[in-house]
């Protein structure tokens, strides 16, 4: 009967021909060094504004048709990625059984023909015996660390081994964790999201603002499989992603370096956020002090410091800590008033009014005078509280004084009692970065075994090595033969220095 | 001892190692070689213990970081890595050959520096620096990157070795005049706002030519030549014209504590507000590689007598490629789990991202065209140039053309 091949067995046969070739793969790693030079080029995601003053009209047209301000997003783009990664597996899968046959293929004795073929071999003839060679053989690879079996019969004697086998599967590691990266890469997209939430002081939210939809939900719902969570905007604002809970931000502040002479230098060294997470019923989870490059994370969402800004009109408290001297920590009463405002303070029997907040004061160290400085962006580099003390419930003023940050309370008071700036809490939110991405570890497993898997291809080597001792016309005649399949000039090295060692 | 004056010192003896690489090659006195051998572990000692000094300097400031986080650091740290694998291949290779080569360039590198003396001043770092994978992140970087460097500076030996005739003097005229007509015709474009098309279409055109030589570079041996002539061009170019801007820097211009070099690079020569000035520039450089070509086969005889042959140079050149590609891979992966705890995003196609990326590609095709094709020589020599060109876009190219995550001060 003839065998014919059907279509589909052709088609596929070569489709599968088409992804294994090596060559494919190289002319889509320079297809893809090629194209990802223009996104590097181009700004990606400006304003259209940003690119209208830096291209002409029919340039801005021309690269938004083709995607330039979004390359890496782009239909084509993607698919580049996709075919790369088919490529991979193809690759993998079509090599993986020689592969896994040259693991798992046992030991044989060689034979003369074979013996041609390899590249380093010597005979060595040994006047003191077959016994003798034996023996000498098996001392000086047991010493080279060589597991060996023996092989032979009435004429021959050999000794069959091999070293570093499993350093074939280098690749196959290497090309897996690309794959797994690839793979984590796409669970984030689906089932993750990218938001952001900007949180004032003292406020909760049981929503995030999404800048990525997950892409199934947006998949089921438009299928009418299950509908969205995502509450969409009403006024174009964007799309809410309800996270299940309520985050609270406590507090948000900046700190910054302080120069030799004391004084902020307004350059930032810390930014942190003291947030909450309450559940649905209101009751207290946790709370975490987050920085840059330490977020909290609950129930899969992550929530990273990443900005902040002012509240229009809002006005803010000043929070101060008030202690007798020599007092312990515990005694400390906590003062909270509003700018302007006066308050009784009674466990020193004393009226503060707050006479004026700025965000950055100077104290002159030499005259002790006090200097006020403008700040960009909101930033309180150095608050400083003007403040009015009077006896009692506010008669006449006793004195002035001024509450800094950096002084933490330090300076001495006329009184038998210290005064610390905590915050001006309230006119402030914390810009956070939320992600969601159920695929990172998958991400993550790919890293540790690309850190691996390269090392693996490169610097181990399979050496098989062949020691025949045979009797010929009365002489013992001992055929060393080796190869390797990597590093060639060490394994020449250690196949000599056998090869001598048995001569000897 | 503070650590400037230490790195003065190794600085010193790094120019010592230098003249005696040099005159070891030219007098073949294997006394002269060890001498010089000496003086380079002596100076290399003193770096390291300057690093470390440098380090406890910042915690005496209250600072304390890795030294590791500006320009100046970050190219001393390039300066050592590439010494202590320098030794590594002397120990290893034992031959001295590459001295001569590889000392110059610390030397020139630590030399700049000093001149320049200028943002050497310990800066704090912004908050989103402050991560211990910060630390990883450059330091494997710059292993692999400097493995890369001794690869790149191999694969011209072999590649001017392996060229038998220089060519027609036509090929040299045809490249200059090439220039000169990209030059004029990106100036007329960039005057009508068309500086991307421009760059874009060079890039291409680049990305063709290199092609070319890595497909069919075995058949046009004085293509290959021309292409030496360029990347050695390019290599010399830059690091005098650095040298330059450091020394005009110096002299004329006051610059800050701390404020980036990146905004005066090439300020003395190539984008100086004097027309002449430029014309200078690129005339000396178009100088350059006509003296590079013309004279390249003389260096080659030169060097004939002192460098191993070259099956064992193209070995070199894959085992550095090989050592510098996990290097680099980790470098990514650190950086990206870096940039996941910063910024929840462990990928954001950042124009340094996608270049190092870039460069990956172009290594992972070097690794592939050995491994599965079999590829040797010249045309291996050539992938690995263009990957070292690809590396120093990677590392300077992208801070100083391309903006970036990488290039911000603040937060917003």
């Amino acid at each position: 009967m003839e065998n014919k091949k059907g279509f589909v067995d052709i088609f596929s046969e070569r489709v599968w021909k088409f992804f294994s070739s090596v060559k494919l793969a190289v002319v889509l790693l320079i297809i893809l060094a090629i194209v990802s030079v223009i996104g590097t080029v181009i700004a990606q995601n400006e304003a259209p504004e940003k690119y209208l003053q830096e291209y002409s009209q029919a340039f801005v047209n021309l690269f938004e048709v083709l995607g330039f301000f979004d390359m890496y997003h782009t239909w084509w783009f993607v698919l580049l990625l996709f075919l790369l990664t088919a490529n991979l597996t193809v690759c993998t899968l079509d090599r993986l059984p020689p592969t896994l046959k040259i693991i798992t293929a046992p030991l044989k004795p060689i034979e003369d023909e074979s013996l041609k073929a390899l590249p380093f071999k010597r005979e060595i003839i040994i006047k003191a015996g077959r016994g003798k060679a034996e023996e000498l053989s098996v001392k000086t690879l047991t010493r080279h660390r060589y597991r060996f079996i023996t092989t032979g019969g009435p004429d021959e004697t050999q000794l069959v081994t091999q070293k570093g086998v499993y350093s074939r599967l280098g690749y196959i590691i290497t090309h897996v964790s690309i794959l797994l990266v690839f793979i984590g890469a796409l669970l984030g997209a689906f089932f993750g999201f990218k938001a952001f939430l900007n949180l004032p002081e003292g406020r909760a939210s049981k929503v995030v603002y999404l800048r990525n939809e997950p892409m199934w939900d947006k998949i089921m719902d438009t299928l009418g499989v299950a509908k969205s969570p995502v509450i969409p905007a009403a006024d174009g604002g964007l799309p809410a992603m309800p996270i299940g809970y309520y985050v609270v931000c406590d507090s948000f502040d900046v700190d910054y370096y302080i120069n030799a002479a004391g004084i902020p230098t307004g350059m930032p060294s810390e930014y942190h956020s003291t947030l909450s997470v309450y559940d649905l019923q209101e009751r207290k989870i946790l709370d975490k002090r987050i920085r840059v490059n330490d977020p909290l994370s609950y129930h899969g969402i992550t929530f990273y410091q990443s900005s902040f800004g002012a509240i229009p009109e809002g006005k803010g408290k000043i929070k101060l800590n008030v202690r007798r001297k020599n007092s312990p920590a515990a005694q400390t009463e906590p003062v909270v008033l509003d700018p302007g405002q006066a308050v009784y303070v009674p466990s020193i029997d004393r009226t503060f009014k707050a006479l004026s907040f700025n965000p950055y004061g100077i104290r002159n160290p030499a005259t002790g005078q006090v200097q006020f400085f403008q700040t960009e962006n909101n930033e309180f580099i150095n608050p400083t509280v003007e403040l009015e003390v009077s006896r009692g419930k506010g008669s006449k003023p006793l004195y002035k004084t001024f509450i800094m940050k950096t002084e933490a309370g330090e300076p001495s008071f006329p009184e038998d009692y210290t005064i610390e700036f905590v915050e001006y809490w309230g006119a402030r939110y914390t810009g956070l970065q939320v992600t969601k991405d159920p695929g990172v570890w998958v991400v993550y497993t790919g890293f540790i075994m690309l850190c691996v898997g390269p090392v693996i291809a490169f610097f181990g080597s399979h050496k098989k090595l062949w020691v025949r001792i045979q009797d010929r016309k009365g002489q013992t005649v001992v055929t060393v033969a080796g190869s390797a399949n990597r590093n060639r000039i060490g394994f020449e090295r250690e196949f000599n220095k056998i090869a001598d060692e048995l001569a000897k | 001892m503070d650590s400037s004056l230490l790195f003065n010192i190794a600085t010193l003896l790094y120019l010592a190692a230098m003249v005696l690489y040099i005159s070891y090659l030219a007098f073949k006195k294997n006394g002269i070689g060890q001498v010089a051998s000496i003086v380079t572990y002596a100076g290399f000692a003193i770096q390291t213990f300057a690093l470390l000094t440098r380090w406890r300097e910042s915690y005496q400031m209250d600072i304390g970081r890795i030294p590791l986080s500006n320009l100046y650091e970050s190219l001393v740290f390039f300066t050592w890595s590439t010494v202590l694998l320098y030794i590594i291949i002397e120990f290893k290779y034992k031959t001295r050959a590459f001295g001569a080569f590889v000392l110059p360039v610390a030397f020139l590198a630590l030399a700049f520096i000093n001149v320049a003396g200028i943002s050497n001043d310990i800066t704090p770092l912004v908050p989103a620096l402050k991560s211990n994978w910060l630390f990883y992140h450059v330091l494997i970087s710059f292993f692999g990157y400097a493995a890369f460097g001794v690869a790149f500076a191999v694969s011209m030996i072999y590649l001017l070795l392996d060229t038998d005739e220089r060519g027609p003097v036509v090929n040299i005229v045809a490249g200059i005049v090439a220039l000169l007509v990209l030059a004029s015709v990106g100036y007329v474009m960039a005057g009508n706002g068309l500086k991307t098309a421009f760059w874009l279409g060079l890039g291409v055109l680049v990305l063709a030519w290199f092609i070319f030589l890595i497909v069919s570079g075995a058949k046009h041996k004085a293509q290959i030549y021309l292409f030496w002539s360029f990347c050695v061009t390019l290599a010399i170019g830059m690091l005098v014209a650095l040298g330059i801007d450091f020394l005009y820097l110096k002299a004329f211009q006051h610059i800050e504590a701390g404020e980036s070099l990146k905004k005066h690079l090439f300020e003395a020569t190539f984008v100086n507000p004097s027309t002449p000035v430029v014309f200078i520039s690129w005339a000396a450089v178009v100088g350059l590689l006509f003296l590079i070509w013309f004279q390249g086969m003389r260096l080659k005889t030169f060097l004939k007598q002192y460098v191993p042959p070259l099956n064992q140079l193209d070995e070199v050149t894959y085992r550095m490629i090989a050592v510098g590609f996990p290097l680099l891979t980790g470098g990514i992966i650190t950086g990206a789990v870096w940039a996941n705890s910063a910024w929840g995003t462990y990928w954001g196609w950042d124009p340094k991202e996608t270049w190092s990326l870039i460069t990956w590609f172009v290594y992972a095709i070097y690794l592939h065209a050995r491994y599965v094709r079999g590829w040797k020589g010249s045309q291996m020599a050539v992938i690995s140039a263009v990957g070292f060109l690809a590396v120093i876009f990677t590392y300077l190219g992208v801070n100083l053309v391309l903006s970036g995550l990488h290039s911000y001060g603040g937060m917003n």
